[in-house]
């Protein structure tokens, strides 16, 4: 007997192919538009294994270091050297990576870390560094007139800088901004602000003992 | 056999991804002579095409669904074997539909924090985010693969536009120093910190996550409003991009393809199980609650492994975790089709045991009638 040809099985057959030929079309030629709840502005992440996507919303601790951009560490390398006088009760943890000086201070109201930094040009200028600051500390953002307000010129390493204050409510920032031939130099406490207040002597001590290496002079 | 032979070996070089991509969700493909190999100055000219992995299932699938067409009767002598062709062409099918509507993702989420996204690691996107509605975020998403030199693309609801001047799949960057070479970028991160896009060619291996980056030059009505360096490594520790147009707030971003759900998972306790004495791990769990809009939906859950979360069409996996133990890695799967292989393997089984089941009756009932 001939085998007869089953039109219906066959358009069926054909539809299912096609509907699965639709499915494998590209269809991420479009600007694809949806809303979401509204998301605050996280600090960094938790430190994650390398090569891991970046955590989600929230965090546990912010971190006290600018983001690392590749080729940095060299540049760290490559500053000059800095001597200091560590004044009593502080710790030196040792410079690591980034950080020229890595100082801790910790007494019964909590703690506070001291760090020596550079960067090549103005790292987007004082008040951009200051806002960011800021936010750290828990305080609004400012503009050039509160600026004069926080912050006082200072004299580090023989060459003019500027000491700011930044006191939020549970922690607070002690800083001298360096410009120094070309590169900028952040000298940072930032820690609980009980024990940052009691420490501003030494602060001021420390900033004024700093030495850098001059090649210019 | 060839298929699977020459994807094998090109596997070394290009990594399983890539190699998945290129021989088996094609429809052709072509094999070079590797430059690695002995003898390439004169053998570089070796092409081979090959069908693709659908075109070999789909005619794979065609032979079995044509073989049922023409030859389909109906005797329930025959309900096994026809069971067992359901059932392979249903797996088929299966295969076929995972490859293309099946989604992976991780989420990661620090203890006592929630999510609300995932994230695609190999897949990354240009957002442009209006901030300017006091409730919610509208994100225009444009997928990498857009991201053509020269093309322009218009941000639907505005007038803004972005022109794409460079794509780089994978760069390094790094700081220009200021007197050698200016960063492209006009404004924005790439401006202010002056960084340099160097591209790099792309990394194939198994783990490897490459660093997208592109300049962007936004355009709003007629007003340029300068290039911008975008790049998946200038994420979530820098501040966000942010730029006005119109008096709207917006915040431009390459990044991770994001998939963002109308629940938030909070991680209550990651925990770490080693066995007593030692730093073997026995286990690695996340207790999590899912709060969902509609907060008749809410649910807690232990995930741990083997022991995945389906919630909401979707599978969470116990995927890893940060190093300092505080944030757990969730593998979410959307993957609609995930019964089906299940169908499939039980229709097979049932198909032969019955086939069987019939052939030993008989046995039986032949040898008493002597």
């Amino acid at each position: 007997m001939p085998t007869r040809i089953p039109i219906l099985r066959i358009a069926n057959c054909c539809a299912v192919i096609l509907l699965l030929a639709h499915l494998t079309a590209c269809n991420d030629s479009e600007v694809v538009s949806y809303s979401i709840p509204k998301e605050v502005d996280r600090a960094a992440p938790a430190t994650l294994p390398a090569g891991h996507p970046p955590a989600g919303v929230g965090s546990t601790a912010a971190t006290t270091a600018m983001p690392a951009l590749p080729g940095m560490q060299e540049i760290a390398d490559a500053a000059p050297d800095i001597h200091f006088t560590l004044p009593n009760g502080w710790v030196d943890a040792g410079s690591t990576g980034m950080r020229k000086a890595n100082l801790r201070v910790d007494d019964s109201d909590g703690s506070a870390e001291i760090t020596a930094l550079t960067f090549p040009g103005d790292v987007g200028g004082t008040l951009a560094n200051i806002n960011r600051w800021c936010g750290q500390v828990g305080l609004e953002t400012i503009n050039e007139t509160a600026l004069q307000e926080i912050s006082a010129p200072i004299t580090i390493a023989n060459h003019g800088g500027l000491y700011v204050r930044l006191e939020g409510k549970e922690k607070s920032i002690l800083a001298g901004i360096l410009p120094f031939h070309g590169s900028t130099w952040f000298f940072k406490m930032l820690g609980d602000t009980a024990t940052v207040q009691r420490n501003e002597p030494a602060m001021k001590t420390f900033l004024n003992s700093i030495q850098i290496e001059d090649a210019h002079h | 056999m060839l298929l699977i032979f020459f994807g094998t070996l090109d596997q070394v070089e290009y990594g399983i991804w890539h190699t998945q991509k290129l021989y088996f969700e094609s429809f052709l493909v072509l094999w070079n002579y590797p430059q690695t190999w002995p003898g390439y100055p004169s053998l570089n000219w070796l092409r081979i095409p090959m069908l693709g992995g659908y075109t070999i299932g789909g005619l794979l699938l065609l032979n079995l669904t044509a073989a049922f067409i023409t030859r389909f009767k109906f005797k329930a002598a025959k309900l096994g074997i026809y069971a067992i062709h359901s059932g392979l062409i249903l797996l088929l099918v299966s295969e076929l539909l995972t490859d293309l509507l099946s989604v992976e993702s991780q989420m990661t989420i620090s203890e006592g924090t929630r999510s609300n996204y995932s994230q695609t690691v190999r897949e990354n996107e240009l957002v442009l985010i209006d901030r300017s509605d006091p409730n919610q975020d509208i994100v225009h998403s444009i997928s990498e693969s857009q991201l053509q030199p020269g093309a322009q693309i218009a941000i639907p609801g505005s007038a803004l536009q972005i022109r794409v001047v460079a794509f780089y799949p994978n760069a390094v960057l790094g700081r220009g120093s200021e007197q050698k070479v200016q960063s492209m970028a006009t404004h924005g991160a790439g401006a202010k910190m002056n960084i340099i896009a160097t591209p790099q060619p792309i990394d194939y291996s198994e783990k490897a996550i490459n660093t997208s980056t592109a300049y962007v030059e936004l355009q709003h009505a007629d007003e340029l409003l300068g290039t911008w360096l975008v790049s998946n490594v200038i994420d979530d520790r820098f501040p966000p991009q942010r730029f006005q147009a119109a008096a709207n707030d917006w915040q431009i971003a390459l990044r991770y393809k994001r998939h963002y759900y109308p629940f938030e998972i909070e991680l209550i306790d990651f925990a770490h199980d080693k066995y007593p004495g030692t730093e073997i791990p026995f286990n690695y769990s996340s207790k999590v609650i899912a709060h969902h809009s509609d907060s008749s939906k809410n649910q807690q859950a232990l995930i741990y492994m083997n022991h995945p979360l389906r919630y909401e069409g979707l599978t969470f996996y116990q995927a890893s975790f940060s190093p300092d133990e505080t944030a757990t890695v969730l593998q979410v799967v959307r993957n609609p089709g995930w019964l089906l292989p299940y169908f499939s393997v039980l229709m097979m089984g049932f198909g032969m045991c019955y086939q069987f089941g019939l052939h030993f009756h008989r046995f039986l009932t032949t040898r008493t009638v002597q």
